[in-house]
């Protein structure tokens, strides 16, 4: 299963809110949607689900029209919230039964979803009784209580205790693992890089950047190294790059114990190693530098996300 | 159709699971049943006409404590106690020793009243505290004249009961109604437009907060992502429709069915409230509850254009004010069904559930214009379930400041 966004375009009012969107995903794997807040996340998923209609472009599942209401969608929305006078069971099979699922069907499905997720003892209880991080919890268990073939989660950690979210962790890297088609959105750059396999970044309404994170972190750290010395503290090093070694390198970020720089073009990484042997700098550390995804995205959005 | 079914029975549940709802339901079926039994344990009789005694009392005894006393003082020498005897059936009459004493027992509240007679056509009354119904004192003018009218004749000669006779020559009339008995009808269409307005007006505000509330609660987003606005709104106004038909039902079917096993305790004196003939049941029916159903799908589409509960007063403030206007514009045209106007309102979709009922109870109309008017009203439910739906879909994620009714309405304008 493939599915692909192209070039989608949304007005609220007189102001174009995301100018020609586009991005792919398929079973199997995860896309993580990244974006400062007010980038256009939640329009783009709101779109997927039909919440929205795009002003322009097209949505695509295997070639042909994407139809949320013609799949079995897991969606876990930004504005959460489920009927907190009503036991939790209930409101689980109703949403499971809303989704097209028999009613016997549904129980055993919120049953098994429940106890996935460690709250299955509060099932009859009402929601409004659970403890906010329970609270969530339910709500992931409704969004896959249909079983879907595709699940979109939009910021699913916000809000999780370091417990929760290992527990949310574990839950959808099940779903990868087993053939499923995830979407989800999240500030939270350490949860992407660890199941996303690919990433669109989302600024201003655009994508700046879009793929397989493998390759956009090799890209990124094509020209990259990290630099710390024993005998300089990293200001010093710092000024020092700038002022001798400013024709091979610039220094494009740093880190806690070290610095990140950036190799000119037309710059041979070995020319500047030999810079640096003749120098009076005692290496402490230097390599090529792997960066996070975090590097990557403020590189492309500008600010610390 | 099957996802209508569930958000209905899920909706439904929500109502009949709900242990305050269910328990007023129960109470208010029961406090209007006992209230009917009432005159089977207590003496009305002064309302019902019907005398209730309790177990091992003398009838003649209780007659005796139960007759009110009344004070006559005769100066003028015209007072004959046994003509006083018939205009005042229920009461016991005594002679005062003097205008003090009269006075005095009033004042106790010993005596109901008193009256002292100070020439053939004069006398003055005597009351404690002066009910707004009080009959006394004309009643008393009554016995005053026949008084004169006895003494006149025995002075002249003349008899007094062929004169009677002749002035009140009994007329027998036999009364052919032909098509309504307005003035039978008028007080349970009275009765029944008034609980339709309640309906309208208690659970209409009851389905807008269920509204509001998926959306303080954030739920609406997960909902409209899983089935259509249509099933949604029209799931919840139906089941909201249902549980309120069902509340005023049994409670009004408590009322009546209670009525009926007390009737004849009564006296048939609620008859012109409870005794509901079958046909105006069945008008009632079609029209009062398709206008319901039509508000109430009203009553959804406000509760989606805001997102705090406090908030739906501004929203249905507008719906409000046309409601109450069709409410007493149908109560004052009830004296006057078959007028030009009410006949207008009748086929208008805010009004028949009342115009168009009254008209059927109280008035002439013909089949044609009923099948026409239902249909219209039938139609409307319909629209303003599908603009409902519309309006719910399109105001599902705006959050904060309410949205004008017009603003959604341009906005759907301009989509389409």
């Amino acid at each position: 299963m493939k599915l692909e966004v192209k070039e989608i375009r949304k007005n609220f009012g007189e102001k174009e809110v995301l100018h020609g969107v586009s991005f792919a995903v398929e079973s199997g794997k995860a896309l993580g949607l990244l974006g400062r807040n007010g980038a256009g996340k939640t329009t783009t998923i709101r779109i997927l689900m039909d919440v929205f209609h795009a002003n322009s472009g097209e949505i695509l599942l295997d070639g042909r029209k994407f139809m949320p209401s013609r799949h079995q969608i897991g969606y876990l929305p930004e504005e959460r919230g489920l009927y907190p006078k009503r036991t939790v069971m209930d409101q689980m099979i109703y949403l499971a039964c809303l989704r097209g699922m028999k009613p016997a069907e549904a129980k055993e499905s919120a049953g098994k979803w429940l106890d996935r997720l460690e709250v299955k003892e509060y099932a009859p209880r009402k929601l409004e009784t659970l403890s906010k991080g329970n609270q969530q919890k339910v709500q992931l268990a409704a969004t896959l209580v249909c079983n879907p073939e595709i699940v979109i989660l939009d910021e699913p950690f916000s809000g999780l205790d370091p417990v929760n979210s290992q527990i949310l962790k574990d839950v959808v890297g099940e779903l990868i693992r087993d053939n499923h088609l995830v979407i989800f959105s999240s500030h939270q750059m350490s949860y992407v890089e660890e199941f996303c396999d690919q990433i669109a970044v989302i600024d201003h309404g655009e994508v700046v950047m879009s793929g397989e994170l493998k390759e956009i972190r090799k890209e990124y750290g094509r020209n990259r190294l990290m630099l710390a010395a024993e005998n300089y503290t990293l200001d010093a090093l710092a000024e020092k790059t700038e002022r001798e070694w400013n024709a091979f390198v610039k220094v494009s970020g740093r880190k806690k114990e070290f610095l990140i720089l950036e190799l000119k073009e037309g710059t041979d990484r070995r020319r500047f190693m030999e810079q640096l042997v003749k120098s009076d700098v005692e290496v402490e550390k230097f390599g090529g530098y792997e960066p996070s995804l975090n590097d990557i995205f403020v590189s492309k959005v500008g600010e610390e996300a | 159709m099957r996802k209508f079914t569930i958000v209905l029975c899920y909706e439904l549940k929500e109502y009949f699971t709900n242990r305050l709802f269910m328990g007023l339901t129960v109470l208010l079926a029961v406090l209007g049943a006992a209230l009917l039994c009432l005159p089977r344990f207590v003496d009305m009789s002064g309302f019902t006409g019907v005398k209730v005694v309790g177990e091992g009392e003398d009838a003649s005894d209780a007659d005796q404590e139960e007759q009110e006393l009344f004070l006559y003082l005769d100066q003028a020498g015209v007072v004959k106690p046994e003509v006083l005897a018939r205009f005042f059936p229920e009461s016991q009459w005594q002679e005062a020793a003097d205008e003090a004493q009269l006075r005095a027992a009033v004042e106790a509240q010993e005596a109901e009243a008193g009256f002292v007679v100070t020439g053939a056509t004069q006398y003055e009354y005597y009351v404690f505290n002066k009910a707004m119904r009080d009959s006394n004192a004309a009643a008393f003018e009554q016995a005053m004249k026949q008084f004169y009218r006895m003494d006149v004749c025995a002075a002249s000669g003349w008899n007094l009961e062929e004169i009677t006779a002749m002035y009140d020559v009994p007329v027998t009339a036999t009364e052919v109604v032909l098509n309504k008995d307005t003035e039978s009808n008028y007080w349970y269409s009275y009765v029944l437009i008034i609980i339709v307005f309640m309906l309208i007006v208690y659970y209409g505000q009851m389905i807008a907060v269920s509204v509001t509330n998926e959306k303080s609660n954030r739920a609406i987003e997960v909902l409209v992502t899983s089935t259509s606005s249509n099933s949604l709104l029209f799931g919840k106004v139906i089941a909201g429709a249902i549980g309120g038909v069902f509340q005023m039902g049994v409670v009004l079917g408590a009322v009546l069915l209670s009525y009926q096993i007390n009737r004849a305790q009564w006296g048939g004196q609620l008859d012109m409230f409870l005794h509901i003939p079958g046909e105006v049941l069945l008008a009632f029916a079609f029209f009062g509850l398709g206008g319901y159903l039509f508000y109430a799908f009203l009553y959804g589409a406000m509760g989606a254009l805001v997102s705090k509960t406090e908030d739906i007063s501004k929203s249905v403030s507008g719906l409000m004010i046309v409601i109450m206007a069709v409410y007493f514009f149908s109560l004052m045209q009830l004296n006057n069904v078959d007028g030009e106007i009410i006949k207008v309102l009748s086929f208008l979709p805010v009004s028949s559930y009342s115009t168009m009922f009254a008209r059927i109870a109280m008035g002439t109309v013909s089949a044609w214009e009923i099948v026409v008017s239902f249909l219209i009203l039938a139609g409307s439910i319909v629209g303003a379930g599908v603009l409902g739906a519309k309006i719910y879909r399109m105001g599902t994620l705006r959050y904060g400041n309410p949205i004008k009714i017009t603003t959604i309405l341009k906005d759907m304008k301009k989509k389409d």
